[in-house]
């Protein structure tokens, strides 16, 4: 691996962006164990492969002697994806390493949704498995990907009738971006993807005899692509290397200021390497624009950044599991259940009254026995997520603050509010709120509750929703 | 030094409305409701007088001595029987067919297609009203389009405004009084993401008390059905008879995704939808605020024209949308009815294209720029 050496200082920023910030469990990584801790991959196995055939969704709705069945599918595949959710979002906890960071990263940008739990799994462990490799690889088994192919249409891509959905959004989204390729290249490309399915054991399946084998015209060339081509020549053509590292300098370094003309050589690195994603982000996080302070502190969490984070900084456990489901759909990200396939959107779009308002209250809820009666809207799906239940709830998660107390307790207050603050902004607090939150803990009877104080004073502020 | 740079920071609008007591009636309001789930538009308004419709609902047409007819072709579900006064008084416009190009058959992404206004293979990530916020009022507050909800939707979101959601004034009003949220929000930062957080905060808790003082004191004299859907109807028109400045309101119901066991279901929620609605007219008629609002349902797809095999429908396109108004200049059928001869894979092929409609809207009520909200021109309709 390369050597890359960055100054402690910037670790945070590195830990923050890279991973999901510092975490009381396990001493703060720096950069060399960020890459080493993502070495191994641990796929998800929280679903089984399914066991029977399940045939063509489709067919099954129209069969009314199928109905029952069909019915308990979709109330089974809601419970499964919900344990997969919860699954993943405890191994982000668990594992929060880049490699995590990264297949959430993937999970965003080749949003996706479907109903079968199964290709859901294998979708994710796709991303993960390739997420810090090749782009070429991981965009060749994406576009494979049973998931994938269901959810943008390719299954009903056939020689006669051609799906153009695929092949748009293939170029439009995870690739060339808007503007790269014509209407022509994506009527073409379709054609070539034509034939491309899959089976319900989640296997790709390739039907040639759904497939045209007619010459076709794509990005000035024309010859008998087949969809591998037609990936290639997307993958040959540097402006997908553009896209691809323009959308990763919004996510790691800055989705607020103008982009760094640095990124064209950023971008120029990537597409000889090989499309090289590991490599890539070794010089990102080695650069100046990634370090430079103005960019530190900078980026607004998504809500589950900002869920595993809160978990990370206090190494707190759910009395109900199913908590992390519900803050989920009220904070408005739900793993799984992307808005559409271009993904969730960055920045201050997380941010409105409303959901500030909840953002600022979350530690209360969570740490400080308060209760709330949020109920999250409803999709109007009927095989949706549902109506979240009327009434009030409590949403405890259980910390060991005495254990905090021990680590983070110095000879004097200030010492150890400096040292949680340190610990818990990206940026320091304005003296005003350092101030505020020191005289909210002041008289506490002992330094498990003073800890307890400073931290969710901390953790309420506006500063804390920063990365 | 924070202090004062906290109370720079409350909205310039809040210092126009302290003088104001009355509510200014010429000031056009828009409410929006949506029925999430794809509401089946041909069961709710029923071409009574057409075989193929009958034919295609063999168990769930609506028969003819049931229908409440209004028209010589077009009759209302039984459900919608509030409605029958106010297509009598011109109170209402059936809008049919209206749909967009390339219909998309998924419920988020259609949904986010209506909400957006975008087209059907577009990604936008601001809402149309969102965007009207944006082009219209840069002096005022999030409160111009208020959400009875607890979240706000995509739609409300605009580029650099937001509306706000509101479910409840009072419990908003009690969550940002708190000490710690007060004091939290008179802060600021140097840099600019972290202070619009600040911002936002800000403003919230400004809103949030302005709301709460307006209408805490005012509470309708209409009784309301007993439904959570009849409750955010009667917020709204609190909140319209307390004079605060919004111009748009956003209410949903959903449960309209009728794949089994349609007939039951449909009419207890339009029997919900038509009493709530009747209920808020006869509400803003007394207050005196009925001539300058207008209420628009829509839903986003309608269902196949044929039932399935399970008592319900499946996933459509094209439907009827509805406006309900004082001062409608199209009252009725606003065009003709649904064409069930010349389908595209069973569904109704779209003649009005959404953004028709709210461009009309925008321009026509809310006086507002229609192209550049829409990012292109449409075709007024002359409702409005």
């Amino acid at each position: 691996m390369m050597k890359i050496s960055i100054p402690q200082s910037k670790v945070k920023n590195l830990m923050y962006r890279g991973a999901f910030g510092l975490r009381l469990q396990g001493a703060a990584s720096d950069e060399k164990q960020l890459f080493k801790e993502s070495e191994k991959i641990l796929p998800l196995q929280s679903i089984e492969k399914p066991a029977v055939d399940l045939e063509d969704w489709r067919a099954m709705k129209s069969d009314s002697s199928k109905k029952q069945m069909m019915k308990d599918l979709l109330g089974k595949s809601r419970q499964n994806l919900m344990k997969l959710n919860a699954a993943w979002m405890d191994k982000m906890i668990q594992e929060p390493s880049l490699r995590e960071r990264m297949t959430f990263f993937w999970h965003g940008h080749f949003a996706c949704r479907t109903l079968v739990p199964y290709f859901a799994q294998q979708q994710n462990n796709t991303l993960r498995t390739f997420g810090l490799d090749s782009f070429r690889e991981l965009l060749m088994a994406i576009s494979k990907d049973p998931a994938m192919l269901q959810f943008l249409n390719n299954q009903q891509n056939r020689k006669d009738h051609p799906n153009e959905n695929f092949a748009r959004e293939v170029m439009e989204l995870f690739t060339l971006g808007r503007g790269n390729y014509s209407e022509q290249d994506v009527k073409e490309a379709a054609r070539a993807f034509t034939g491309w399915g899959f089976n319900f054991q989640g296997d790709y399946q390739f039907r040639p005899r759904q497939h045209d084998m007619g010459a076709k015209s794509f990005c000035g060339a024309t010859k008998n692509y087949t969809g591998e081509q037609v990936i290639e020549a997307i993958l040959d053509d540097p402006k997908t290397a553009r896209f691809i590292t323009g959308k990763l300098y919004r996510y790691f370094v800055s989705d607020a200021s103008a982009i760094d003309p640095v990124i064209d050589d950023w971008a120029k690195g990537f597409y000889h390497s090989g499309y090289n994603i590991e490599k890539l982000l070794q010089v990102i996080f080695q650069s100046e624009a990634f370090n430079n302070p103005s960019n530190i502190g900078t980026r607004i969490k998504s809500p589950i950044e900002l869920l595993i984070g809160l978990q990370l900084h206090t190494g707190g456990k759910f009395d109900n599991p199913q908590s992390l489901v519900f803050l989920q759909r009220a904070l408005g990200q739900i793993l799984f259940y992307p808005p559409n396939v271009s993904g969730w959107p960055m920045g201050k779009a997380w941010i409105d009254s409303t959901s500030l308002a909840f953002r600022i209250g979350l530690p209360q809820l969570l740490f400080g026995g308060a209760e709330t009666d949020f109920e999250a809207s409803d999709d109007g799906d009927a095989n949706g997520l549902g109506k979240i239940p009327e009434g009030k709830r409590r949403l405890h998660c259980n910390v060991d603050w005495s254990a905090i107390a021990a680590r983070f307790t110095k000879s004097d207050a200030d010492s150890t509010q400096a040292m949680a603050e340190d610990f818990l902004l990206a940026r320091p607090a304005s003296s005003d709120n350092r101030n505020y939150i020191a005289r909210l803990a002041a008289g506490s009877p002992n330094e498990t509750e003073f800890i307890k104080k400073i931290f969710i004073g901390y953790m309420a502020l506006p500063d804390y929703q920063m990365c | 030094m924070l202090a004062t740079s906290g109370s720079l920071l409350v909205p310039q609008f809040l210092k126009a409305f302290e003088n104001r007591s009355l509510p200014d009636t010429s000031d056009k309001i828009l409410i929006i409701l949506q029925l999430s789930g794809g509401n089946d538009g041909l069961n709710t308004v029923v071409p009574y007088r057409n075989d193929l419709y009958y034919q295609a609902r063999p168990t769930l047409g609506i028969t003819k001595e049931k229908i409440i007819s209004v028209s010589d072709e077009l009759g209302f579900n039984p459900a919608l029987a509030p409605f029958r006064e106010l297509y009598d008084q011109g109170h209402l416009t059936v809008i049919n067919n209206v749909g967009y190009p390339n219909p998309d058959r998924s419920h988020f992404r259609s949904m986010d297609i209506w909400q957006t206004a975008s087209q059907s293979n577009e990604y936008l990530s601001t809402g149309w009203i969102g965007r009207y916020l944006d082009s219209s009022c840069e002096q005022c507050g999030a409160h111009t389009a208020v959400e009875i909800d607890d979240s706000l939707s995509l739609v409300m979101r605009g580029e650099s405004i937001k509306g706000m959601a509101i479910k409840d004034p009072a419990k908003l009003y009690q969550a940002t009084q708190t000490p710690f949220f007060k004091k939290v929000s008179e802060g600021h930062s140097d840099e600019p993401t972290l202070n619009y957080l600040y911002k936002t905060m800000a403003e919230t808790v400004s809103n949030a008390k302005y709301i709460y003082d307006k209408s805490h004191v005012l509470h309708s004299t209409i009784e309301y059905p007993n439904s959570e859907f009849a409750k955010r109807l009667k917020t709204i028109a609190e909140l319209i008879q307390s004079g605060i400045q919004t111009k748009v309101y956003y209410a949903s119901l959903s449960g309209f995704d009728t794949h089994v066991r349609q007939a039951g279901q449909q009419e207890r929620l339009l029997t919900m939808y038509s009493e709530a609605v009747s209920t808020l007219v006869k509400d803003l008629k007394a207050s005196g605020n009925f001539d300058r609002s207008m209420i628009m349902t829509f839903s986003e797809f309608g269902r196949r024209v044929e039932e399935n095999a399970s008592g319900g429908t499946d996933h459509g396109t094209a439907n009827n949308l509805f406006l309900v108004g004082g001062k409608l200049k199209k009252p009725g059928f606003y065009n003709e009815t649904p064409n069930l001869t010349t389908l595209d894979q069973g569904d109704l092929i779209y003649d009005i294209d959404f953004r028709q409609v709210y461009a009309t809207l925008l321009k026509n009520w809310l006086g507002a720029d229609d192209r550049i909200i829409l990012s292109q021109g449409f075709q007024s309709l002359g409702l409005v």
